[in-house]
């Protein structure tokens, strides 16, 4: 730990799409601007949540390329600006002190004036037994990284949103079969992916089990078969070499919330849409870790460019230019 | 020292560990397991399960990219 914290104007947790294009707004307003993110296969990575996402096709400027292709040429813009200084750290605590904010890291401490929470989401987990068993023994939740793996295999995929529908659309480029055990009547992707899932479906690469739960995965070393709380092809059990879990996130809100900020029943952050306000004066949130419904690269970015605005108007309206 | 990285092209975090080896100019052997169903085997028995990337450091298996672990293994500070 160094003896005295570094000062910024704005602070941003998190270093996904969302963090990084607010922090490269922030510059743009002579904020001195910090973005912190936590390398690792877990929560927090430079890039976030889109570097999983294989092919990203609806972000203005780019016909198609890679989430990791995006969420670099959004990092390599963000440190295009001397005003910002992105690192690779996990912020563990925050206390708000007068005007100020201190962010505590594993190594460091800074103080903001203004903070912002793009922390994002991490993988909402299948919660029945023998899931974590198996995870990583046939069970897992990134089909981009792990869809080699199975190549001419039976898997199953629970889900059934878009993103679900991206999944299942990757694993069927590697996998004999993959069946979409949905929970509801009808899966609810993008009309473009549906389509995309339907043509797969007509060839017999996708088949579609709907108004069914996976209630237990089983197995012996690695998975073998899922049993289903209702019968398909005469039975509960089916027979499966690997589930991929796409139920949606939980977003990562625990460092918002232990500073008085308001959260909704998802735990998801309460913002004001006009502003990317929280209920405290300062603080921020943008991203997938807010209340909106329909969470995307491009409009976590807009919320994040809205939050640098936003901190640049406190600043000045409070006279904390010094 | 040894270092084999055992992943795939399209794995997020096989493409961050090689990375951060490069970073370090730490050579590695780099096995894409897509090509090679023995190496995807050879995976799968050293680590007991089947989630990418898996790193091997002179015997001792790290799954996932785990920074802090290869930092430690790899005496990085």
């Amino acid at each position: 730990m160094k003896d005295k914290s570094e000062k910024y104007d704005f602070i941003i947790i998190g270093a996904g799409v969302t963090g990084l294009s607010a922090s490269m707004y922030g510059a743009r307003l002579g904020l001195k601007t910090l973005c912190l993110g936590y390398t690792h296969s877990s929560e927090l990575s430079i890039g976030g949540v889109i570097t999983t996402t294989n092919i990203v096709e609806n972000y203005p400027g780019f016909i198609k390329l890679t989430g990791s292709e995006l969420a670099d040429a959004i990092e390599k813009h963000a440190r295009s600006y001397e005003l910002v200084s992105i690192k690779e750290q996990k912020v563990i605590d925050i206390e708000k002190k007068k005007n100020e904010f201190v962010v505590k890291t594993e190594n460091d401490e800074y103080i903001g004036k203004t903070i912002l929470f793009a922390t994002g989401t991490k993988w909402r987990k299948l919660e029945v037994p023998g899931s974590l068993e198996y995870e990583n023994k046939g069970v897992a939740y990134c089909a981009l990284c792990d869809a080699p793996l199975f190549k001419n295999k039976i898997v199953g995929l629970v889900g059934g949103s878009d993103n679900a529908a991206k999944d299942a659309l990757v694993l069927s480029e590697h996998a004999k079969k993959v069946y979409i055990i949905y929970r509801g009547e009808n899966i609810r992707p993008e009309p473009i992916n549906l389509k995309r899932v339907y043509d797969k479906v007509k060839s017999g690469k996708i088949e579609i089990i709907n108004n069914a739960n996976v209630k237990e995965v089983k197995g012996s070393k690695f998975i073998e078969k899922v049993i289903l709380d209702r019968e398909f092809n005469g039975s509960k059990e089916l027979a499966l070499q690997g589930l991929f879990i796409a139920i949606g996130h939980i977003a990562l809100t625990d460092l918002a919330k232990k500073i008085g900020v308001n959260l909704d029943k998802k735990g998801e952050i309460i913002l004001d849409h006009k502003t990317s306000e929280t209920n405290l004066p300062g603080v921020f949130g943008a991203g997938d870790c807010a209340d909106k419904p329909f969470k995307q690269a491009i409009t976590g970015v807009a919320e994040g460019c809205t939050a640098a605005y936003s901190a640049y108007e406190y600043i000045n309206k409070n006279n904390l230019t010094n | 020292m040894k270092v084999v990285v055992y992943g795939t092209k399209s794995c997020v975090w096989c493409g961050k560990t090689r990375k951060f080896l490069k970073k370090y100019n730490i050579k590695f052997k780099d096995i894409d397991i897509e090509k090679s169903k023995s190496a995807e085997k050879k995976m799968i028995k050293i680590s007991g399960q089947e989630g990418f990337p898996v790193i091997n450091v002179n015997g001792k298996i790290i799954l996932g990219y785990d920074e802090p672990k290869l930092r430690s293994v790899l005496n990085i500070k």
